[in-house]
């Protein structure tokens, strides 16, 4: 039951936030390639070493892959996704540095692409970890800019950057949050319609269920009632209160049968016995060896023999129940004073009784060949 | 008239202490006479004199369970009658292993306790009904081959017939309702950790009839000291 609700909540949560997942992959990857690519491609002539900057480029777009297999499997570790941070960090920084100092904002292409792969990394980690980590980027060119000389330009152009691209870094991480909230809302409400629709399944067969009962009961329970209540049958007749001991104790069984309890025989034969024990008869129940399954219908011939010898029991009634070859053998030794008709053995059980001066053996066995 | 057996009973609930003694006091025949109560083994080790023919042991002292000291107290000499809250067979096939007589559950107490004790003082098996139980249900690979009339007979026992009427339903007298049944006993007896009890036990059982030496070869060679290692024995 617990996984036919659950698994749907988290299957659909999940592949929500696998799509939202590989968007920003595809954004990642995009700027990378077209924006910090081009950039760079546009001002080869410009760098001191376009070789040393390519390779840094290459080194991020190694990053970049090895980022999307970790995301797409899973939520990347503290570890992994630091690694891959602190390497594309020291990337950007390296790029930055050797950038000639009058034009290394104009020609930066690698903060951008660092933060980007930040997001990605850290997507589905504490928001903090994201900041931080964007703090620091942006902390590391700020120094290399400083180093180079700031002033009321070089200042400005650098925030005009930060505002641009962290900014829009932010943003991003921040909306993939707020749809990750909104798929496990959506996720939720399938859940508590799954669920409701399993509530009617379940009501719909304890309904069947109770009609069973309600049925078996029309047969036994119903005419005793209606004669008592007619007059007809005499409660001071111990015919009459036998036969209300024996309807009393079937009602018992009967909610014994919808309960679910591994033991399902020694559970109904317990049942059978309550109505007997409140008329004072000492029952106990014991039990030897692994006893099999047994069968609704044997059961039920079973429990309806014991019914009988109960009510018949003066004041006390062993039943034992054993494992035997093929099946099970359960007893019933207790003074009943006189053979006990009992009911009609079948669906594999059958059943015999021996009475020896007072007392009466009686064994159902079922078998299950 | 023969000496009444001596018993020690070792108990730690001063009730079921006095009920023991009350089953002793009213048996018709005065044929046991308790010389010593303690309320754990320390008493028994610290008692002066001669010991006691049988012990009575209660196996769950002050919330332990003593199953492992049975084997101490058979080598010292004491026959061992478990007597117990506990019915769980895995318990009573245990207590038996390590040399007990017989086991009687608490329930079982009133109808089975004097006739234990004076069985175990014989040497003679007793199969309580809670010993039947634990019988039938034993599975494990080292259980001796019961014949399938011992089994009918611990099986009929079980359920809670007397062995008159296991007797009837199994048309032979009661006296072989006994024998299969006190054979089933030996037959486990001879199976196991090695105990001087277990050996009294089989020694007297051939002596009795009940079982032939034959029929235990395959389990344990008889023909060793009681303080020799149990070549080839299952179980061991």
């Amino acid at each position: 039951m617990t996984a036919v609700t659950v698994q749907p909540t988290a299957m659909m949560s999940g592949r929500y936030q696998r799509a939202f997942t590989i968007a920003v992959l595809f954004l990642v990857a995009g700027w990378h390639l077209a924006g910090a690519g081009g950039q760079l491609l546009n001002n080869r002539s410009a760098y001191s070493s376009f070789a040393l900057q390519g390779v840094l480029w290459l080194v991020m777009s190694l990053a970049i892959a090895i980022g999307a297999v970790l995301v797409l499997r899973g939520t990347p570790s503290w570890r992994q996704a630091w690694a891959l941070a602190v390497i594309v960090l020291a990337c950007s920084t390296a790029a930055a540095a050797a950038s000639p100092a009058s034009q290394m904002l104009a020609l930066e292409w690698a903060w951008g692409s660092a933060g980007w792969i930040g997001v990605l990394v850290l997507l589905r980690r504490r928001f903090s970890e994201l900041a931080w980590f964007l703090a620091a980027a942006a902390l590391a060119i700020l120094s290399v800019q400083a180093y180079d000389g700031l002033n009321r330009t070089s200042l400005a152009a650098f925030l005009a950057l930060l505002a641009w691209s962290t900014g829009a870094q932010v943003a991003v991480a921040a909306g993939v949050r707020a749809l990750d909230v909104a798929a496990g809302k959506a996720a939720a409400a399938a859940r508590s319609e799954h669920a409701a629709r399993q509530r009617a399944a379940t009501a719909q067969i304890v309904a069947a269920g109770r009609q069973a009962r309600w049925l078996t009961l029309q047969e036994s329970a119903v005419p005793l009632i209606a004669e008592l209540a007619a007059g007809t049958a005499d409660p001071g007749d111990p015919q009459v209160r036998i036969r209300c001991a024996v309807q009393a104790a079937r009602l018992r069984r009967l909610m014994a049968e919808g309960d679910e309890v591994p033991g399902s025989l020694v559970h109904e034969l317990h049942a059978s016995a309550d109505v007997a024990e409140r008329r004072g008869v000492t029952v106990e129940i014991e039990t030897a060896g692994a006893l099999p399954q047994v069968p609704g219908p044997a059961r039920r011939v079973i429990t309806d023999a014991a019914i009988a010898i109960l009510t018949a029991a003066r004041s006390q009634a062993r039943i034992t129940l054993a494992a035997v070859a093929a099946g099970i053998a359960v007893s019933f030794v207790t003074d009943t004073g006189a053979v006990v008709s009992l009911p009609a053995a079948g669906h594999g059980v059958a059943i015999e009784q021996q009475h020896d001066g007072g007392m009466l053996w009686a064994e159902a066995r079922w078998n299950s060949q | 008239m023969e000496q009444p057996v001596t018993v020690a009973i070792i108990e730690d609930h001063p009730v079921v202490t006095e009920g023991v003694e009350s089953w002793i006091r009213s048996d018709p025949g005065q044929r046991v006479r308790q010389v010593l109560t303690a309320r754990d083994l320390t008493g028994l080790s610290a008692a002066p004199g001669p010991p006691a023919d049988v012990v009575i042991l209660d196996l769950e002292l002050s919330g332990e369970l003593v199953t492992t000291r049975i084997p101490g107290l058979v080598a010292a000499g004491y026959r061992v009658v478990a007597f117990s809250g506990h019915t769980d067979p895995a318990i009573v096939m245990e207590t038996l292993d390590n040399g007990a007589h017989a086991y009687v559950s608490k329930e079982e107490g009133r109808e089975h306790l004097v006739e234990a004790v004076l069985a175990a003082a014989d040497d003679r098996p007793y199969v309580t009904r809670s010993q039947a139980r634990a019988m039938l249900a034993d599975q494990r690979p080292a259980r001796p081959a019961l014949s399938e009339q011992e089994r009918q007979a611990l099986l009929l026992w079980f359920q809670g017939m007397s062995k008159a009427s296991v007797g009837r339903r199994m048309a032979i007298s009661e006296n072989t309702v006994r024998q299969y049944i006190s054979r089933a006993r030996a037959k486990y007896a001879a199976t196991g950790r090695p105990a001087p009890s277990k050996d009294a036990l089989l020694t007297r059982a051939i002596e009795d009839g009940v079982i032939k030496p034959a029929e235990i070869m395959p389990y344990r060679s008889f023909a060793r000291t009681s303080a020799g290692p149990s070549l080839g024995a299952p179980g061991q």
